[in-house]
This record gives structure tokens, C-alpha cells and sequence, in this order.
């Protein structure tokens, strides 16, 4: 066990973490933040991804220990006052998603590409996001609800 | 009082009511459930596809510190009860019953067959159990494909069969068809083959089961169809009274049809947590999920169509052999479906039909959206492969066939009334919708610039429900049950044991009931998931927006009525002069007269009403189904096939798609292109594959490959909403439409873009290696 401190979602939280516990069941399992989501944990479907010091992460991939001293983000975290980002406002407005278990991944792989690139077109979007499976919608609703975000963001 | 305003929610893409919690992480889905104490369960399973198990040794696990308990199959089989699988039981499935235990006892039938269940304080740990139980197996000659399935030498995988035929060859007839092929101009043979693919779900199958010592009650939460199946499935196997098992779920993260009752994992761990004590958490990886939780299709089809030289089909003589894996499972009721709908919406005069089921070491055949899809897919194909032939345009040979929209209503030779099916309409539609000359010009060109382009169409029909015929006097999909209440807040609640994961029934199912009821769509409530206290149902088969949708509507009538005959005693009005908008009971052209339906509810609960009045503000409402009624359409694919790489690039996509009315159109084309990606996944990357020892070959997600966004095109989407056939209730289901014509509309563009090379396509799976061996092929004149 290793005594490990990062921040999450702005709040400090200490614990122990075997060496070989994963970023993902950290959040999950001892900080209780289940909406990080895990669909492979082989690092290819992108449900898990968090944002770790201003990079999107897939936390399968990345061990608990390796994000001592980080910054990490979650998807409870975007909008800590319980109401919706611009990112996930968009989405529902765009009936984004169906059966959800995509969306945390999904909406932090926006939410951290957007912040590099709001210019950003579908084209670039489409690319941004194809480390991400949605196995419910065909895409298209969610590439929608990005570019809708991003039209927002540009907008204010 | 203002004038209430008249709400209309049905037919608008309200936001959903699921997304607030799915968008901030706070879905709670199986894996997100954590109960004091919580054990963990891991599996140890078979590396072998076929052998006997000569012995399991689990001493040298149960001593690793943190691990709890360690079952063999022969403990499991001491603590529950044989039987066979329960879906199967329930549904009266076809064929011969193999005897089988929820772990392996005696050998193994698959590569992933289950052998011990490891219990421990961590997953991880549980794991670790795993490592150190130690299996001897005796291999045995490995059963993997159906041709050899079909030599009476295989090794029986289920001693109690003696063979490995899941159902026994079966010959059916419709129409004349010894008389339809000798008359026929022209006869076809086509073999025609589907692969082997997979539902593969976001979230994979997974519970948490939890078993009061005390009270004799056992409560598992789990993602599944349906909780009923699953309690069912849980009493039987585990021995217990129904009333003592309690089934519970919330949000599901998709199933497509792999979720329906409690697996022989799920079942296993909650016969371990009675075992145990504490609960006991199962949630499987993905490696699992991919190579045991199921797989579905891998069929052949032996064709002999019957033409004219005009072109009308006259009669299909098929023969289908499906290999439907190890274990028993829905593969045997697949055939059944697919001869029923072969003729689809056409006018075929005769089919004979023919089929086998097989049993292999694979992982076992389940549900996948639209499981009988592949009469489709052979239809669609072959007609394509007949209209190059005889030279006719793939358009102008589907709507020479497609039957006329006729009163009363054409038949199809399986029996079927064609009652309000728009064939015509959506292939005229596509022909409006693509510039199919201007596509013609652009091909040609591209050509002359060594670029590939093809252009494909294809039509299906789906029973969702299907048509309401005297052959089905209980309507065509039988009853679906729900209780609606209005509870003293004035929410309108409804119960329904529709379970969505995905569909979004929360919303669908609300607006329905806001509008008949009359109150606003916040104020409607679903609840589903709890065996407790929502009725039997299965949410499948594209069922929920006709059966569900449809007793929304019909229970909120009669609520509605039950609370204006309560409101009109305490209103001293007569029930014919009230009415309910906007939440509010009011006397006809008397605004002031309003009071709101919490209102009603909370004096119907307290006060006392003349004898005979029912004032308990709750109905048990059930719909047939009504008049029912075809869900269809007509899809178009263009695609660019790179002839260097073999890659195939979907540049347009157009559906003309006929589901009746629409509740909510967002939520609908949702279903539509969930669909269409999923088909398109299934031609150019997924396959479920096995090497000739039976290891399954795609057990990542690198290996089995899914559409990312960069694979699926804008699916542009027109609603055709013709025919209405019943007074009330015309929303048809749209879940599995997408998935059973993409595969044939994404294969005819492939083979009309490689026209040039004369490549005829007789296969469903043409990832870029097998479109370079097509064009190989026909360069070499074979």
C-alpha cells in the first residue's frame, strides 16, 4: 500500500492505494465517484476518461500512484453547483446520448479538446472523439451536441 | 384563472428525463451499486474449447488471504437445483434439452466456459484466487464449425443428445413449390452466408447479490431486460419461491438483446452469496464479455430462387443451417422467425423452407437487434444478384415485387396480412430522396479516375408489432400490463415492466400519459426495475412503443376517468362536464371552477364517498396491441471502395423509414442510426473469430472492432407516416430496423462499386482483406 494525495474535482483526498490499483478504481471504488465509467479497461473504448492536469486520461490505463500530486477532473466535477456545463448542456439539448454508460468519457474527451480547440469543425471533432465508443447512437447526436458547445463557447 | 393551456408532448423530441443524471455521473448502473460488506466474485474458465474435465483443485485459493470462498462446479451443482435454461423454459424453446450445470462439472464446451467461481474481498483479489486454482482437462476434438456439427462422427459436446443438432432439420412449404420452379424461366442457387457478430454493449453483464439469512430472501441487482426473467430464472435455479427473490435494476448501460434473464455467471453468483453470506458483486471485463456472454447469427443459406424473365419472384426453396454455440439458447427459435418473414414485403407465390440448428464449441448463440435480420439480408442480396442478371435496375426489381397496397391487404405465403406496409412509398421516396441518375454520371466519371464509387438499396418490414390476423386472436405481440396511479402530490406514476437501457422510456412513456391524462410532462413519473412493484414485461423485439406506448395511452384514459368520476363528487359537477388540462380539474367553461388532480388525490384518500364509488386512484390497465401494424422502410447507401487498400468509406446515407406515428422523432432517429452503425459495423469491421482449435480470436477491442465516429456518416432520415390502421395507438417500434437492412443496403453498394471487376458478393463480412481477395478474384477470372 502507498499513502497516496491528488486532488480531485478541486478537493484534496488522501488515501492508501495498492500499487497496482488503477486511476479508474481509485475514483470508483475508495473516493466513491462512479461516473467515471469503465468499459474495457484495455484502454480502447474510452469510457474511463478523465481529465488529469489538462489532459484527457483514459484512468484503465493509468495507475492510482502515477496520479499522486495531480490535478484530476471528473465528470461530477464540471459543474460542481449540481447544474450542467456548457458541454453537457449541449448534449441534452442534442439528445446526445442513450444508454449513458459512454457519456462521463465522452463528455470529458469534449470538454478537454474543446478547451485546446474551440475553432474546432466536425471533421476535427469526429477525430477528437474516435477513441471514444458509443455503441447506442451512431455518433451523430453527439458530434451535434459538440459543435453546439462549442458554437456556445464562442459565443459568449 | 388564465385559460389553460393545451399541452401536446407526443410527437415532439422533448429532452430526456434519463439525461440530467446520465450527463453528471450520477446514472447508477449495476457497477456503481456498493453494498456494506460487498464480497467480490471472479471466474476461472476453460482455456480449452472442448475437453473433460478430469478434476478442479481449489485448496491453494481458499488459503490466499482475502479469499472468502471457492466453488467448483461440482459445489455449485450441490447448491442449486438442475433445470434448464429459464428463458428457454419460459419461452417453450424448440428442440432437444441438454443437461448442463451453471459451472462446468464434467467438461468443458467452450474456451471461457466457466469452471470455479472465486469469491474474495477485492476484484482484484478474486482474480488472484483465480490464478491458483488448478484445472486438469482431457481435450477433446473441438466442434467448430457447423459443417462438421452436421457429420454424425463429431463429438457430441451434450452426452444426453448423442449428436450436436440444437434442432433437428425441419421442411415447411407455403404455395405450390414444386409447380411454382417448374414453371419458373429461371432458376437460381445462391449460398449465401452471415458471420458470426456481437451485441457488445458499452457495460457488460454484471450483479450484486444479496441474501437475508434471516428472512429467506434474496435481492440481486443486475442489468437485464427484464427483472421478471431474471427472478424466474433466480428461483428456479437456486430452488427458492418467487415471492422470496427480489430483481432490481436501473440504469443499463445497452444490451441489444444480450441482457434477457440471469446468465449462468449471474445465476452462480447469487448461488454464492446464499453460500456465503455476504453480498457478492460479479461484473464481467471485457474479455469476458466478448468471448462468453454470447454471440450471435453465423448462418448459411442454401437459395434456389424461382424468376421470371421479367423479373418477379416467384418462389425461394432455402435451406438454413444457424450454429448456435455451446450452450442452449435463442439460436433454435431463430429459423422459425426467419421462415415466417422471408417472403418480407414482396409477392412470393411459394417457399419451401428449411433448417437445422447446431451445437459447437463457441460461446453460445444470444439475441442480437433483429436476430432473425437475415432474411433480410438474403433477400435484399439475392435480389440484387438476380436484377444484375436479367439487367434490371435494383430499384425497378423491388418495386416489381413489392406487393400493392391492396384492401383488403396482400398475404404473405407465411400467412402474414401485408396491412398497411409502405414498400412502395419508401423506395419512391429514396428514388426522390437520391439523384440516382446524377449518381450514375459521378460513378462513371469516377471510374475513368480509378475511384470506386457504388450505390445500394434495400427494404425490409418488422413485425413492431406486427398485423393483427385471426391466426393471432391475442393480439399480435399478446398483452402488455401497467399500473398507473396518481399519487396525492399529483404525479402521475406509471409502472410498467418495460425495462429501457437506452430507449428512453422515461421520456416516451411520459409523454404518452401527459397528454391523455392531462398533465404536464414533469409531472409523469416511470418506474421500472423492481420485481416488487412493476408487472411482468421484457423490454425486446421492438415492442415498448407500440405495447408500452400503448397502454401508457389507453391506462391514462382510464385513470383520467376513474379521477373525473372521484373529482366530480367533490365537485358536485357531472363527470361529462369535467375535464383535466394542464393538471388541473375544471368544469367545462369554467375556468375558476379548477382544482388540481393532487388535489383530488389527497381527498380521495381522506375523504369518504358515497358507497360504491371506487376512490382508490389506481388502474391495472393491459393493451392487445390494437389493430397493430408493420414498422419498414427502404435504406440507400453510396460508398467509395478503395481498390489499393480495401477500404470502404460510407459517404451517404439516406433512410425513408415508415414507423407510424412518432412520439418523440429525436429518440426515434436515435434508434435509426444506433442501427445503421451497428450494420455497417457488422459488414466492413465485426467478427466474432475463432481459430480452428476454437480459441475466439476477437477478445479485445482491438480485435473486435466497433464503428468509431470517423466510420459512420451523417444518416440522413425522412419519416414516412402513412397508414394509420388503429383508432388510438399507431407508434410502431423502431429498435431494430437500422440492423436488419444496413447490412444488405451497405453489401449491394460495395458490389455495384465493384462492378467493374464483376465481383459478386455472397457474404455479409467484407472487411478490406476480403474486399482485395474479391477484386483478386475476379481480376483472375474465377
Amino acid at each position: 500500500m502507498v499513502e497516496i494525495t491528488l486532488r480531485v474535482n478541486g478537493t484534496a483526498c488522501t488515501g492508501p492505494a495498492e500499487a497496482r490499483k488503477t486511476l479508474a478504481d481509485f475514483l470508483r471504488d475508495d473516493l466513491n465517484l462512479t461516473g467515471t465509467h469503465l468499459g474495457c479497461e484495455h484502454g480502447v473504448c474510452g469510457a474511463c476518461t478523465v481529465i488529469v492536469d489538462g489532459r484527457a486520461v483514459r484512468s484503465c490505463l493509468m495507475l492510482a500512484v502515477q496520479a499522486a500530486g495531480s490535478e484530476v477532473t471528473t465528470i461530477e466535477g464540471l459543474a460542481p453547483d449540481g447544474g450542467l456545463g456548457v458541454v453537457q448542456q449541449a448534449m441534452w439539448d442534442s439528445h446526445s446520448f442513450q444508454c449513458g454508460f459512454c457519456t462521463p468519457g465522452m463528455v470529458m474527451q469534449a470538454v478537454a479538446f474543446l478547451g485546446d480547440h474551440p475553432d474546432a469543425g466536425e471533421q476535427q471533432i469526429r477525430e477528437a472523439l474516435s477513441g471514444n465508443i458509443c455503441r447506442c447512437t451512431g455518433y451523430q447526436s453527439i458530434i451535434d451536441g459538440v459543435l453546439l458547445a462549442a458554437k456556445r463557447s464562442r459565443g459568449r | 384563472m388564465a385559460a389553460i393551456p393545451a399541452e401536446r408532448y407526443t410527437g415532439a423530441s422533448i429532452k430526456r428525463s434519463e439525461d440530467p443524471r446520465i450527463l453528471t455521473g450520477a446514472g447508477r448502473y449495476v457497477d456503481d451499486i456498493k453494498l456494506p460488506g460487498m464480497l467480490h466474485a471472479a471466474f476461472v474458465r476453460s482455456p480449452l474449447a472442448h475437453a473433460r474435465v478430469l478434476s478442479v483443485d481449489a485448496s491453494a485459493a481458499r488459503e490466499l488471504p482475502g479469499i472468502v470462498a471457492a466453488f467448483t462446479g461440482t459445489d455449485l451443482e450441490a447448491m442449486t437445483v438442475p433445470g434448464p435454461d429459464a428463458l428457454m423454459a419460459l419461452l417453450g424453446g424448440a428442440g432437444p434439452t441438454p443437461e448442463f450445470t451453471l459451472l462446468a462439472t464434467d467438461k468443458v464446451r467452450f474456451a471461457g466456459d466457466p469452471v470455479a467461481i472465486v469469491i474474495a474481498e477485492s476484484r482484484y483479489l478474486a482474480e488472484d484466487g483465480c490464478e491458483l486454482v488448478d484445472v486438469e482437462y482431457d481435450q477433446l476434438p473441438p466442434v467448430t464449425n457447423a459443417s462438421f456439427a452436421l457429420d454424425p462422427s463429431s463429438p457430441p459436446l451434450f452426452a444426453n443428445l448423442g449428436d450436436n443438432i440444437a434442432r433437428p432439420h425441419s421442411r415447411n412449404e407455403f404455395g405450390d413449390v414444386p409447380a411454382t420452379f417448374a414453371t419458373a424461366d429461371r432458376v437460381f442457387d445462391f449460398r449465401i452466408d452471415v458471420h458470426r457478430h456481437q451485441n457488445m454493449p458499452m457495460e457488460g453483464r454484471g450483479c450484486v447479490a444479496s441474501y437475508d439469512g434471516g428472512l429467506g430472501v434474496i435481492t440481486v441487482y443486475t442489468a437485464t431486460q427484464s427483472v421478471h426473467v431474471s427472478k424466474i430464472a433466480v428461483a428456479m435455479r437456486l430452488g427458492m419461491e418467487q415471492d422470496k427473490v427480489r430483481v432490481l435494476a436501473g440504469d443499463i448501460g445497452g444490451s441489444f438483446g444480450l441482457k434477457i434473464g440471469a446468465s449462468r455467471e449471474e445465476l452462480a453468483v447469487a448461488a454464492a452469496a446464499r453460500a456465503v453470506g455476504p453480498p457478492v458483486k460479479w461484473v464481467e471485463d471485457r474479455g469476458e464479455n466478448l468471448t462468453t456472454s454470447g454471440q450471435a447469427r453465423e448462418e448459411s443459406f442454401d437459395v434456389r430462387a424461382a424468376v421470371s424473365n421479367d423479373g418477379d419472384l416467384l418462389g425461394l426453396d432455402v435451406n438454413m443451417v444457424i450454429d448456435t454455440g455451446a450452450y442452449p439458447g435463442m439460436g433454435t427459435m431463430v429459423p422459425g422467425i426467419v421462415e415466417a418473414m422471408l417472403p418480407g414485403p414482396y409477392k412470393l407465390a411459394a417457399l419451401g423452407f428449411e433448417s437445422t440448428a447446431v451445437t459447437t464449441n463457441k460461446a453460445s448463440y444470444v439475441a442480437y437487434r433483429g436476430p432473425w435480420a437475415s432474411e433480410t439480408f438474403v433477400r435484399e442480396r439475392i435480389l440484387d444478384l438476380i436484377a444484375k442478371d436479367l439487367g434490371l435496375d435494383p430499384l425497378e426489381i423491388r418495386l416489381r415485387n413489392a406487393a400493392p397496397r391492396t384492401d383488403p391487404p396482400a398475404v404473405m405465403i407465411t400467412g402474414r396480412p401485408l396491412a398497411g406496409v409502405t414498400t412502395r412509398e419508401s423506395l419512391e421516396r429514396i428514388a426522390q430522396l437520391v439523384d440516382f441518375p446524377a449518381f450514375r454520371r459521378r460513378q462513371a466519371e469516377a471510374r475513368t479516375q480509378g475511384r470506386y464509387l457504388g450505390i445500394g438499396v434495400a427494404t425490409f418490414i418488422e413485425a413492431a408489432p406486427g398485423p393483427r390476423s385471426p391466426e393471432v386472436p391475442s393480439g399480435p405481440m399478446g398483452t402488455e400490463p401497467m399500473r398507473l396511479r396518481l399519487e396525492e402530490d399529483g404525479i402521475v406514476t406509471l409502472f410498467t415492466g418495460q425495462m429501457p437501457h437506452g430507449q428512453s422510456h422515461e421520456t416516451t412513456l411520459a409523454q404518452i400519459a401527459a397528454d391523455e391524462f392531462g398533465v404536464p410532462f414533469e409531472q409523469v413519473r416511470v418506474v421500472t426495475g423492481d420485481t416488487d412493484v412493476v408487472p411482468f414485461g421484457l423490454t425486446g423485439g421492438s415492442r415498448s412503443a407500440t405495447m408500452a406506448g400503448g397502454v401508457a395511452l389507453h391506462g391514462a384514459r382510464q385513470l383520467k376517468a376513474k379521477v373525473i368520476e372521484v373529482a366530480s363528487h367533490l365537485m358536485e359537477a357531472s363527470a361529462q362536464d369535467l375535464q383535466i388540462t394542464d393538471g388541473q380539474v375544471w368544469v367545462r367553461g369554467d375556468p375558476a371552477s379548477a382544482i388540481s388532480v393532487g388535489e383530488v388525490a389527497r381527498r380521495a384518500a381522506t375523504g369518504r364517498f358515497a358507497p360504491g364509488l371506487d376512490a382508490n386512484l389506481e388502474v391495472e390497465a393491459a393493451f392487445d396491441g390494437g389493430e397493430g401494424g408493420w414498422s419498414g422502410g427502404s435504406h440507400c447507401a453510396i460508398v467509395e471502395v478503395d481498390v489499393e487498400t480495401g477500404i470502404v468509406t460510407v459517404e451517404r446515407y439516406v433512410v425513408a423509414e415508415d414507423c407510424g406515428a412518432l412520439i418523440n422523432p429525436a429518440i426515434v432517429d436515435g434508434q435509426i442510426r444506433g442501427g445503421v452503425a451497428q450494420g455497417i459495423g457488422a459488414v466492413l469491421l465485426e467478427r466474432s473469430a475463432y481459430d480452428q482449435d476454437g480459441n475466439c480470436q476477437s477478445a479485445t477491442l482491438m480485435d473486435y472492432l466497433v464503428p468509431t465516429a470517423c466510420d459512420i456518416p451523417r444518416i440522413e432520415i425522412e419519416h414516412l407516416e402513412t397508414v394509420p390502421l388503429d383508432a388510438d395507438v399507431n407508434f410502431r417500434g423502431v429498435g431494430e430496423g437500422g440492423m436488419i437492412v444496413a447490412p444488405p443496403t451497405v453489401v449491394n453498394a460495395i458490389e455495384d462499386a465493384l462492378a467493374p471487376f464483376g465481383a459478386r458478393i455472397y457474404e455479409q463480412h467484407l472487411p478490406p482483406a476480403r474486399i482485395l481477395e474479391l477484386i483478386a478474384a475476379a481480376d483472375s477470372g474465377q
